[in-house]
């Protein structure tokens, strides 16, 4: 039935183009519905456990969105220019609509309670700008005694100012984020900087460079794409339908996502890169056909017929197993990831629909003699590449015992490389290392006591546990394991306040800086707190219900392997040490969610790629009816994965989420050129009546140079996005490169001899097997 | 503004907003600031002194809730605005018997005091923000013990009728800085309570917002006996009840003293 498909396109060629176009830009309509979702979070779905815990301690412990203002100042920045300088930027920060004034943290909107001869003095921190160095000095001494202060307001060595600035929304961050620039761009001047971190304006960063991405990086590919095809093929007329179905394929396929209202997610914008490439491949397929079958039949109907003849099992296969790739990813259970396997996956059929119709339909459109001029005299071109691959065909053929020992040891070199992969990932670290948000996160790591943050909850069971001296005393065992860490920098919890408060009480006596043995000092102790004015503060610890409370905990690095070691520390002591009577602990916070979902990832995407590896397999045995044949054309796909990953193992790249989702690229991708090769081989076995060397002599012909040209063309044409502010996009693009050279090096070099090793013991061919082109 | 002068003014003022709210408009535009002290007169000042069982729900933008009961003696010290407050917590019980005193000024910081009893250790406290958290609450100490006219200058915007209630809309602007840029308020023109109050920021925006829940006549003082304060940012607000008031009962000044704040007054303080 598709066939009459094909057909059709070319009895009307016109029709046929004029329908797509109307599908495309029908679709393209949807783009103005776009929504962009660059939330971390939602990687994890709505209802994941952990989430489901975050969302109650950001809710129960009134945790807002932050941005985190830092000033530096070379000189010092107790100074009482300096200070000024703050105290103006603070002032014009609470100015900005969508800030939640009455929660900055700041120098001069947070109190501090001293003891002065006996008094206690609640005084905002910086009341009044100090007038002189001492006065400034004597200030940057208060806040370091108190540890709630210490490493977050101040650096230790008194060179950087914080204000935690919390928003109403995450959507406004930018803005705010902005609005704060300018304000501290106008006071600054020489051996002063600012930075801006915390996540959300590092998500709406996302956002921004996504959008460069899609809009500039995406076009340069193409325009390399097209580059490369026009230097293969020279001639506009045939190449600009090869653009045209790869713009319409992307279209289509975003277009379909955004009207079925799915989020443009980190993962999702990732689908026009993955779809071009795939949906040329099909295209370069047929035209090298033609061009090669046309100066032979000199008539284009009839060359079309035969080039899609051969090619129709060959591409729809291909088509079909790069589908599954994709779709394999529905087994990883991430959300984002699901919806982009999916998407690509459709992506790819409607590509390989659009191939054989724009296609032959375009080709059908420009006139026979313009083909005659212009493919006729083309007939010697290529000769040299001709002569280059049919010794390399030979080679290949005649010393296959070589050529497999060496294809061993290359396979376990690879395995070697994949054993030493680090599973790790920091989504900071998907920005560019000079990217103003790398920098601000270095520059505040360094000074202040740490931006990655976790959350250790102690669960009760009754109202009032947290007010139990032992479950305190224990909070402070806690995070005296967790200070051992280097990466933690800081902690803070309900301990801490309450020991502040008999620190300061008592006349500054450190003795009492500790946790009271009876219920009615510790929560006195709570009550004053909160006479001292910081009154939110307290929430942000302990719930409403003193039921389950909150260890800060501050890292200095937000990789998942830290956090899992931190983790593992803990579990270490509290195996040895459990927590008193009904208390459960749990970790939450972003810098776990993250490792959460890089969990599920890695078992998810191991899945994925078993299942879609059985998947192929199952196919390619359906396809050549052999399963000796399936097995051999599973070669190329397994040496490119296993030779990219061990590659990455060894450059010492970690694993991270864009590395998971490249290896079903890998899949759908590097098993093309098998199908193509052996597809052909096979074919051209019957020809010759089971003449292994001529069948080989005959598919380094045509077949072996749409393999070189799609090859060249991908790995090429993706070396721009090397160039991409975003860590993901320069992943793929040297994964494309990588993918291409191994899987057509190993299609062009391994198979052959290993086709000849096994013919008649593995498969056979000839003896009254039908060729599968026949029953087209 | 005198004690002694206000009762006699406060009924006649009284009976004369009432038989004129229909023709308002024959009187000449009361003033602002007159209004506004008044006000303050009557939610702060009434009697010379007074006992109340104070409970404070804090609730929180999720709806739970902390509960506190305290009892809140409260005395006028003759001086301009001067005032002494005692308050004494009995709920929840880990918090039973810490008590605390602030003695109002006008001109100066206040003075404050509290009690820890799991200590048994008086602390004097110095703050210079009145307009912080009263024990906690989205109430500041100006909330629960008032403002100074003179501090603001104030604007008759127009008069409203809220809940059946007619009022003189008011906007306040203070003089020097404070937390908020402006407020406005909504005073009843019979009893010159304020029935509703809202504050906003330097930006313009809303962030407070108090509403007089209750209002009864006891011991023919009108008071208010539920309020509320919502904090519009976080979604926080307090709702405060005024019970067993009692107005002139005889406070003395000795009875706000380190002595007492130790040894709570049984007479007032169960």
């Amino acid at each position: 039935m598709l066939k009459r498909v094909i057909e059709q396109s070319m009895d009307s060629p016109k029709a046929t183009l004029a329908v797509i176009c109307l599908l495309t830009i029908l679709f393209a309509t949807q783009f103005i519905k776009i929504h962009i979702d660059t939330d971390p979070e939602n990687m994890l779905s709505a209802d994941q456990p952990d989430r489901v815990l975050y969302d109650g301690i950001k809710k129960n412990f009134t945790i807002h969105d932050l941005i985190v203002f830092g000033l530096t100042d070379e000189a010092g920045a107790f100074r009482p220019a300096t200070l000024e300088k703050v105290s103006r930027i603070i002032d014009g920060i609470l100015l900005i609509p969508g800030v939640i004034t009455d929660d900055v943290v700041s120098l001069t909107t947070t109190n501090d309670v001293t003891i002065k001869e006996g008094q206690l003095e609640v005084r905002r921190i910086m009341r009044e700008v100090p007038e002189t160095l001492a006065a400034s000095e004597a200030l940057s001494g208060t806040i370091a005694d108190n540890p709630l202060l210490a490493d977050k307001l101040i650096s230790a060595d008194g060179t950087g100012i914080a204000v935690y600035v919390p928003i109403v929304a995450k959507d406004q961050a930018r803005r705010i984020g902005s609005e704060i620039s300018s304000l501290a761009g106008r006071e600054l001047t020489e051996g002063q900087k600012f930075y801006l971190a915390g996540l959300p304006i590092a998500e709406d960063s996302f956002g921004i460079e996504m959008f460069i991405q899609m809009g500039i990086m995406s076009p340069i590919s193409g325009m390399m794409i097209f580059l490369l095809l026009w230097l293969l093929f020279r001639k506009m007329t045939l190449i600009l339908p090869v653009m045209a179905v790869a713009m319409c394929t992307v279209i289509l396929g975003m277009g379909l996502l955004i009207g079925l209202g799915f989020t443009v997610h980190i993962m999702s914008s990732m689908i026009p890169v993955f779809l071009m490439p795939i949906a040329v491949l099909d295209s370069v397929h047929i035209l090298s056909d033609f061009y090669d079958r046309y100066p032979g039949i000199g008539d284009r109907r009839e060359t079309l017929r035969q080039t899609m003849d051969a090619l129709y099992t060959p591409m729809l296969f291909t088509s079909l197993t790069s589908s599954i790739g994709f779709a394999s990813l529905l087994l990883a259970p991430i959300p984002p990831v699901q919806v982009f396997g999916a998407f690509v996956a459709i992506g790819i059929l409607m590509a390989w629909l659009l191939t054989i119709t724009f296609i032959p339909a375009s080709i059908m459109l420009i006139s026979e003699d313009e083909l005659q001029v212009e493919l006729g005299k083309r007939r010697g071109d290529g000769s040299g590449m001709n002569g280059k691959l049919q010794q390399l065909g030979q080679f290949a053929f005649n010393r296959a015992a070589p050529v497999s020992i060496l294809a061993v040891l290359v396979l376990a070199v690879g395995f070697w490389g994949i054993s030493r992969t680090v599973v790790n990932d920091n989504p900071v670290n998907w920005f560019a290392k000079d990217h103003e948000l790398r920098i601000a996160d270095r520059v505040m790591n360094k000074l202040f006591g740490g931006t990655y943050m976790a959350y250790l909850v102690l669960e009760g069971k009754a109202d009032d546990d947290m007010k139990r001296p032992e479950v305190l005393e224990y909070m402070v065992n806690l995070q005296r394991v967790l200070d051992t860490d280097p990466a933690v920098g800081k902690t803070s919890s309900l301990a801490d306040i309450i020991g502040q408060v008999g620190y300061v009480l008592h006349d500054k006596d450190v003795r009492w800086r500790k946790v009271p043995d009876n219920q009615e000092e510790l929560a006195q102790y709570m009550l004053l707190y909160q006479l001292s004015g910081n009154v939110g503060d307290l929430d942000k610890f302990v719930d409403y219900d003193y039921r389950s409370a909150n260890i800060w905990v501050q890292m200095k690095q937000g990789d998942n392997r830290i956090m899992a070691r931190v983790q593992h520390r803990l579990l270490e002591f509290t195996r040895a040490n459990p927590p008193p009577g009904d208390i459960s602990l749990r970790w939450s916070g972003l810098t776990y969610i993250n490792k959460v979902w890089q969990d599920l990832m890695v078992g998810g995407m191991l899945k994925a790629i078993v299942g879609g590896f059985i998947a192929v397999l199952v196919l390619m045995v359906i396809l050549f009816r052999s399963v000796g044949l399936g097995l051999l054309s599973m070669l190329p796909l397994t040496f490119a994965i296993t030779m990219s990953y061990g590659l990455a193992g060894f450059a010492g790249k970690d694993y991270d989420m864009p590395i998971a989702v490249v290896s079903s690229l890998a899949l759908g991708l590097s098993i093309d050129f098998a199908i193509h090769f052996v597809q052909r081989y096979r074919a051209c076995l019957i020809e010759t009546g089971g003449d292994l060397e001529r069948a080989n002599q005959m598919v380094f012909g045509e077949t072996t140079r749409a393999i070189l040209r799609n090859a060249l063309v991908i790995a090429i044409g993706f070396l721009p996005m090397v160039f991409s502010p975003l860590g993901p996009y320069r992943t793929v693009g040297v994964f494309f490169a990588l993918l291409m050279i191994f899987s057509s090096l190993t299609t062009l070099c391994l198979l052959p001899g290993l086709l000849r090793l096994t013919h008649g013991h593995l498969w056979t061919v000839g003896n009254g097997v039908i060729s599968t082109s026949g029953d087209n | 503004m005198h004690l002694s002068r206000l009762k006699t003014v406060r009924p006649l003022l009284f009976l004369l907003v009432l038989n004129c709210v229909p023709g308002e408009a024959i009187f000449a535009e009361p003033d602002a600031a007159k209004l506004v002290a008044d006000s303050l007169q009557a939610f702060y000042h009434a009697g010379k002194d007074m006992r109340a069982q104070v409970t404070m729900r804090l609730i929180n933008a999720q709806g739970k809730e902390r509960k506190r009961v305290m009892t809140m003696l409260r005395m006028d010290t003759g001086e301009r605005g001067g005032q002494r407050y005692y308050i004494h917590f009995q709920n929840p019980s880990d918090i039973r018997g810490t008590t605390f005193m602030v003695w109002k000024h006008l001109e100066r910081e206040d003075d404050r005091w509290i009690f820890i009893p799991a200590i048994k250790l008086v602390r004097r406290i110095a703050a210079d923000d009145k307009r912080s958290s009263f024990v906690g609450s989205d109430f500041t100490y100006e909330d629960v013990s008032g403002r100074v006219a003179d501090d603001e200058t104030h604007t008759l915007l127009r008069t409203e009728e809220i809940a059946g209630r007619v009022t003189y809309v008011i906007e306040s602007e203070p003089k020097e800085r404070a937390d908020y840029k402006h407020r406005k308020s909504w005073i009843d023109q019979s009893h010159g309570l304020p029935l509703r109050e809202e504050f906003f920021d330097a930006r313009g925006e809303k962030v407070r917002v108090f509403v007089a829940d209750q209002i009864e006549l006891v011991e023919q003082h009108w008071t208010i006996t539920g309020r509320t304060m919502k904090n519009l940012q976080t979604g926080h607000r307090t709702q405060a009840r005024f019970d067993e008031i009692k107005y002139d009962i005889g406070l003395t000044e000795e009875m706000f003293t380190e002595r007492y704040l130790r040894n709570p007054p049984r007479k007032w303080i169960r």
